[in-house]
């Protein structure tokens, strides 16, 4: 949430080049190979839906981390893309990979329009509205049977048509195909996120979030640049929903549209580290397993249980390390070399900072 | 005319409750600067204090104010001094994000936590003034109503007093103000941030007592109230405890009115649209003084 431009750049800079590449290689290999070991069709869907957590938290992250704007109403925007690519297959046919694309456009620009009022409050008024607007499009879409001639079905919900194995309509028989996709989603976000991080955009947003008032008087656009935000988060999201559509072939107001994605998403971001690339994504591989942990534990009895530990979660990561895992691992780790390596730290140093300062002036 | 009549009634006696549970919000909110989103959550952990030491003790709901008071203005003080704070005294520009989160996720753990120990099930406590009506004219006054309505005037006008003539008041009001300058004063800024959180929260607990004998108890009771009290925070303004009793009055009769001719979704929806409204032309409040 502070001080992401201070925060230096990679841990892993001394590390032996080759040897990262291994644990890259490594890391990928047994990401790809997953649900080819896991045979269970279930823990399948749970890793699946882990992955577009992880998806959502980091799109989250674009407003509410990147520039310090805590919404907590981002299931609008989920709810939007799963509605919209659903209602477009279900009546015209039109195939989900297109309609994820037009839910996309549809949130960004409702995201506009919600964006443009609210963004002129600051913190805790932004807050409250995006909770407002959340709740509005919950009990609205639960209410409402027909949206301007289309059926929307309120409380009861839309099944997505099935057509067994169809790729070009988004439908799979075989559940692994789901997890494939939601990689490739998250690795192309992430690689959005990384060259957004890198771009004016991104500078002027870890600015607003730092201290938007020291921002504005630089010059930067503070309304511009959160409405940008606003619009690539609402997008990312919404493409989001669209994959839960499919994966789940069913939509409906409480599931897509209900606080409870709002508020988890900002759970997973912040307790991961809002100031880090990963961060989203570490924080959600960490807290997702605790839901499936007492789900299978309790056998369902108790239903509330995972979110009494979310709760406590996020209240003492808040009070005891409000900038998240990431941060917290990060400052062990150096702790832990200058250690490890403190005889020769000095010279060490001395070096890296008279290069740093020949690169700078040349 | 009879039914108009008796649809205004119950808007005010709704309204003058959400007014009251949305006290205790906008003096924490006004003195610290902070939202509070487990404000909900610590209503319905009252109701259920006030259900259980009715049913097991069989104590008078109105007499139960005392030791519900007591109890929730520990809970809140000791949550100020152990969670809110530290991260004040960490952070400065980045604590009201800090808090919003820190509270949110007390709000689930509350309310999980409450599911998990009593279960979904809708309790109503059987207090001797539950379901007792008398009539002015043709329009039914509910007496446990009536009782809350009163009280919850009584309680404005105490805090109203409170506020402006006592010591501990006048120290609460300075340090809203300018909270360096007070210390300068001499005066401990975290004690009376201390003080005014278990105020707020204390508050929380007599709403609930003059709550229980008409409403129904259950791990969301607090939901409402405590969406229904952001709403009228931002639309009473900023440290005017009239203006978000009023502000109370009015969502009770939106809710009420609007509830009578269309109906309560509709109802549910005008409100939003009145405070998405108030935060676009007016985010200082109806009657507020400084946004």
């Amino acid at each position: 949430m502070t001080n992401s431009i201070s925060r230096q750049q990679d841990s892993g800079r001394s590390f032996g080049s080759w040897q990262r590449w291994v644990i890259v290689a490594i890391g990928v290999s047994v990401v790809l190979a997953l649900p080819l070991i896991i045979k269970n069709t279930y823990y399948v869907q749970a890793v699946t839906l882990g992955l577009l957590f992880a998806y959502l938290a980091l799109a989250w992250n674009i407003v509410g981390g990147m520039a310090g704007q805590l919404s907590f109403g981002h299931a609008i925007f989920f709810g939007i893309g799963a509605y919209t690519s659903t209602i477009l297959f279900r009546d015209l046919e039109l195939t989900p990979w297109i309609g994820m694309l037009v839910g996309g456009v549809l949130s960004g620009l409702i995201a506009m329009v919600l964006g443009y009022p609210t963004f002129r409050l600051r913190g805790a008024y932004f807050a409250l509205a995006t909770l407002a607007f959340g709740e509005i499009a919950r009990a609205f879409v639960n209410n409402t049977n027909f949206l301007f001639g289309i059926e929307i079905r309120g409380s009861r919900g839309i099944l997505v048509p099935l057509r067994g194995q169809a790729p070009l309509v988004y439908q799979f028989e075989d559940k692994r195909y789901f997890y494939y996709i939601i990689l490739l989603l998250l690795v192309i976000l992430i690689y959005s996120v990384y060259h957004l991080k890198r771009s004016k955009l991104g500078l002027y947003l870890s600015a607003i979030g730092d201290n938007e008032d020291a921002a504005v008087s630089l010059g930067v656009n503070a309304s511009a640049s959160k409405l940008k935000a606003f619009l690539i988060s609402a997008f990312f999201t919404a493409v989001g929903g669209t994959f839960y559509a499919q994966l789940l072939h069913f939509v409906d107001a409480p599931s897509v549209f209900g606080g409870s994605v709002s508020l988890i998403v900002v759970l997973f971001a912040t307790t991961g580290g809002p100031a880090y690339l990963l961060g989203p994504v570490v924080g959600t591989l960490l807290l997702m397993p605790i839901a499936e942990i007492t789900r299978i534990l309790l056998a369902g009895r108790f239903t509330g249980v995972h979110m009494v530990i979310y709760g406590l979660i996020l209240v003492l990561v808040m009070r005891f390390m409000p900038r998240g895992v990431m941060f917290e691992a990060e400052r062990l780790i150096e702790h832990w070399k200058r250690h490890s390596s403190s005889q020769v730290e000095p010279e060490q140093t001395l070096t890296s900072e008279s290069q740093g300062v020949k690169h700078g002036t040349s | 005319m009879t039914t108009w009549l008796s649809v205004v009634v119950n808007g005010l006696f709704m309204g003058s409750f959400y007014g009251l549970v949305a006290l205790g919000l906008g003096l924490i909110f006004g003195v610290m600067d902070i939202v509070n989103f487990a404000h909900g959550a610590l209503l319905t952990v009252s109701m259920y204090v006030v259900y259980n030491l009715i049913t097991l003790t069989g104590m008078d709901p109105y007499l139960a104010i005392i030791p519900t008071a007591l109890v929730m203005y520990l809970v809140g003080t000791q949550l100020q001094r152990w969670l809110i704070s530290p991260v004040l005294r960490r952070e400065k520009d980045t604590a009201h994000l800090t808090i919003i989160l820190l509270t949110s996720g007390l709000w689930w753990a509350l309310q999980n936590g409450i599911l998990f120990l009593f279960s979904a099930n809708y309790y109503t406590a059987d207090t001797p003034y539950s379901g007792e009506v008398f009539f002015i004219g043709e329009i039914p006054i509910s007496v446990p109503r009536l009782i809350g309505f009163i009280g919850a005037i009584v309680i404005v006008a105490g805090l109203q007093w409170f506020l402006t003539y006592t010591d501990l008041g006048r120290a609460l009001r300075a340090t809203s103000q300018d909270r360096e300058a007070t210390r300068l004063m001499g005066i401990d800024d975290f004690k009376v941030y201390e003080f005014s959180f278990g105020l707020g929260t204390a508050l929380v607990g007599v709403a609930a007592c003059l709550l229980i004998p008409f409403y129904f108890v259950h791990p969301t009771v607090g939901d409402v109230f405590g969406v229904l009290a952001f709403i009228i925070v931002v639309l009473g303004g900023l440290g005017s405890t009239l203006g978000t009793f009023l502000g109370g009055l009015l969502i009770g009769l939106v809710e009420a009115i609007g509830s009578h001719i269309f109906s309560p979704y509709i109802a549910r929806m005008l409100i939003f649209a009145i405070f998405i409204a108030v935060l676009m032309w007016r985010p200082s409040g109806l009657l507020g003084r400084r946004l």
